[in-house]
């Protein structure tokens, strides 16, 4: 088996991840191209790339339409845990789950100890805990971006409901966290992804769906262990 | 202090007084408009007390500015000025009240408040005072008609449903449903309210859609086209009757039942987890998406499927004739499609008005020849079936239900067309590109009944059918259109593989 040319993979992502995270890269981009414009409505450059994509009018309609398409990729990941619940019949708590536990926050200690050379690297399972906070992020953070984004979506609707000055606080919200939502992932997810120096240039992973067996050992050793351990049963029951 | 300070301070506070005086420059300027503004009031006064009058030239020429609100106000304010007396329209010598105050405007048409009046009404602040051209809403507002992609009522102007009157014409000039100027007895009524109507409510659609309308409206108010109709027409992105809900429904758990038809086998030795078998599939489908085969996919889409390829191998008349319904299909659909899409990003665009109306030439004569080759290769078919029955031909049930919905649903579109055509009362010039259609609407009028009390029925009798064709697609013989392509697709990707057993 080792002595194949091409390096042994394991399957880390279904279809339905790759799909769904092209989908958001996409739509996020988008979103944050049309919506920074928009709002820098008042420098040259902003008005000028703006009038290339065929003016405001246009800016924000796009910005609209990819909200609509990210927003159906992020409820997809919350249907996908009720499918990995009821359906796959996983346990949340259980070591594949996203969900974060308590081992996350061992695993950080110990991480951190790592970090300053005072102990062994905790032994990640299938998402370790900086995984799970990007990923949680995302999520929760594209429920407030939505809300607020629907509120001056809809003013005079909202108005109807909440007082009006929600409908400036709602517009403060959205760019700030905007601002954080670009700047998480454009340093923190990027470089936790792709600069680790044995990943560099680019973790191609969420895109294959596939793993090399060296990383997987690696990187995700408790679910290494795991995988190994059934197959190990799986080859004495045969 | 000596005398000379007092002196000097008393002249220096005089000074001050005198320059506060000049630079005070209202106590100048108020000169000249006092007298202009008395002058009007005058000009005014008499103009009330006589009404026989001339007009001043400066009572209307004045200084106008309809870019800001404040000029909004001010140009309002100078039609109103006039339009506020009850006894203007006397005086022309008819009776049409033309008076029309603020606050019943302002009422009547909040969000117009801050539009100038000649900002709708283009051509009356000129002399004569007099309009040919009625107020322009297509300025300022898109065309939508009924929905965007579906355009019964581009014949009909905005204001003949958007304004609370209850009297419509047909203007015989361009053909357009109008607002009329008279009751159905003839005399002149008062349109100078502004009362918008109530869309939402039937009862505006039945001020046309009554029997005996002088309109050509159907007798009936007919539900909207629904999304499962762009097949062949431009359809809005919406259900419609609830016939039509039911009839997609039905069509979407089909599809769904197809699809679990094909994961009945196993996949790639995978027997029982469904998961299993669907990761493993699309595993394998997202493996070629991304890889060189899509180009090879990409040709077999072309020349198997759009252009039917491997039955011109096997039979060039059995390829005319699938063609002949195929392909006119396919292009109906394509430019329903384009019209729908199109429409929505773009309904000012003269091209999308031009596809969207029915009764444009190109629309007409391409959606007729369309329909005519459809028809023309369900003919071809029963012929063969029925009549030549070649060896290889084996009639099955199903083969007739499909030929039987899909003629009926053609034969029924051309009897709709011409129906509509004598009912709206399109003039031949217009109606002539509707070829089919047209001579249908000849015929039909050698027959004395009320078409328009049998347009409705004749168009539920072609939406059930309709609604029965879509509904019956993944269940009987037109499943072959989404099982054969997949077919040609996993054949060319590994031979014959087990992967999906269709």
């Amino acid at each position: 088996m080792e002595a194949n040319k091409t390096p042994q993979t394991f399957q880390r992502f279904h279809v339905l991840h790759r799909i769904l995270h092209m989908v958001i890269i996409l739509n996020f981009t988008f979103l944050a191209i049309s919506g920074f414009l928009l709002h820098f409505s008042g420098f040259e450059w902003a008005r000028f790339v703006v009038s290339l994509m065929g003016g405001a009018g246009a800016a924000g309609w796009l910005h609209r339409f990819c909200a609509v398409f990210l927003y159906i990729g992020i409820l997809i990941h919350v249907f996908w845990l009720f499918y990995y619940k009821i359906v796959l019949k996983q346990n949340f708590c259980g070591p594949d789950s996203i969900v974060p536990g308590k081992k996350d926050i061992t695993d950080m200690y110990q991480n951190l100890r790592y970090i300053f050379n005072k102990g062994a690297s905790p032994l990640f399972d299938r998402f370790s805990y900086l995984q799970k906070l990007d990923y949680w992020g995302e999520l929760l953070g594209m429920q407030s971006m939505g809300i607020t984004g629907l509120i001056l979506w809809f003013p005079e609707f909202f108005a109807g409901i909440i007082p009006g000055f929600f409908i400036n606080i709602a517009g403060y919200f959205h760019f700030y966290e905007a601002v954080l939502a670009v700047m998480y992932i454009g340093v923190v997810h990027m470089s936790d992804t792709h600069l680790a120096p044995d990943i560099f240039p680019m973790e191609k992973s969420i895109f294959t769906g596939k793993i090399e067996k060296e990383r997987f050992m690696e990187e995700h050793p408790g679910e290494w262990k795991r995988q190994e351990m059934i197959n190990d049963e799986t080859a004495q029951q045969l | 202090m000596n005398l000379k300070t007092i002196c000097t301070f008393m002249v220096g506070a005089a000074l001050m007084i005198l320059m506060a005086a000049f630079i005070y420059t209202p106590a100048f300027a108020i000169d000249l408009p006092d007298t202009k503004v008395q002058k009007m009031t005058k000009a005014q006064k008499a103009a009330k007390e006589k009404s026989s009058d001339p007009l001043l030239c400066l009572d209307c020429h004045r200084a106008r500015n309809i870019h800001t609100n404040e000029g909004v106000i001010a140009s309002q304010a100078f039609c109103f000025d006039c339009h506020k007396d009850e006894e203007l329209s006397k005086k022309k010598g008819s009776n049409i009240p033309h008076e029309i105050t603020q606050e019943a405007f302002h009422a009547n048409q909040p969000n117009h408040r801050f539009i100038a009046c000649i900002n709708c009404h283009k051509d009356v602040a000129r002399s004569p005072h007099k309009t040919t051209l009625g107020a322009q809403c297509l300025d300022c507002h898109t065309r939508h008609s009924e929905s965007p992609g579906n355009d019964p009522h581009s014949r009909v102007s905005c204001q003949a449903c958007h304004f609370q009157s209850e009297f419509v014409e047909l203007d015989p000039k361009d053909f357009k449903v109008k607002l009329s100027r008279n009751d159905y007895d003839g005399l002149p009524i008062s349109l100078s309210d502004h009362i918008l109507a109530d869309v939402e409510d039937e009862q505006t659609c039945q001020k046309c859609h009554f029997k005996k309308n002088p309109v050509g409206a159907p007798a009936a108010v007919l539900p909207s086209k629904s999304l499962m109709c762009i097949m062949c027409h431009t359809s809005p992105f919406s259900m419609g009757h609830p016939l039509f809900g039911l009839a997609s429904l039905i069509f979407i758990g089909g599809i769904f039942i197809m699809i679990a038809f094909w994961f009945k086998g196993s996949v790639k030795g995978e027997e029982r987890s469904l998961h299993r078998k669907i990761s493993l599939s699309s595993e394998s489908v997202y493996k070629t998406i991304f890889s060189k085969q899509i180009f090879s996919l990409i040709k077999i889409f072309i020349l198997d499927i759009l252009l039917q390829r491997r039955i011109l191998q096997e039979s060039v008349s059995r390829w005319s004739m699938h063609s002949l319904i195929f392909t006119a299909i396919l292009l109906r659909l394509g430019l329903s499609l384009f019209t729908a899409i199109g429409f929505y990003f773009n309904p000012e665009s003269s091209l999308l008005t031009v596809l969207i109306d029915k009764n444009h030439g190109f629309t007409a004569f391409a959606n007729d020849l369309l329909g005519l080759f459809i028809l023309l290769g369900v003919i071809w078919a029963v012929v063969k079936r029925f009549i030549v029955k070649p060896d290889h031909v084996v009639s099955e049930y199903q083969d007739n239900i499909t030929l039987i919905l899909i003629g009926s649903l053609v034969v029924l579109g051309f009897l709709l067309e011409g129906a509509r055509i004598l009912v709206t009362q399109i003039p031949c010039e217009m109606a002539i590109y509707s070829f089919a259609g047209y001579m249908v609407s000849k015929v039909f009028s050698f027959f004395p009944l009320d078409w328009a009390q049998v347009y409705p029925l004749m168009w539920y009798g072609h939406g059930l059918v309709a609604a029965v064709f879509i509904a019956w697609l993944p269940f009987g013989k037109m499943r072959h259109m989404f099982n054969t392509p997949l077919t040609y697709f996993i054949e060319a990707v590994d031979g014959v593989k087990n992967e999906k057993r269709v």
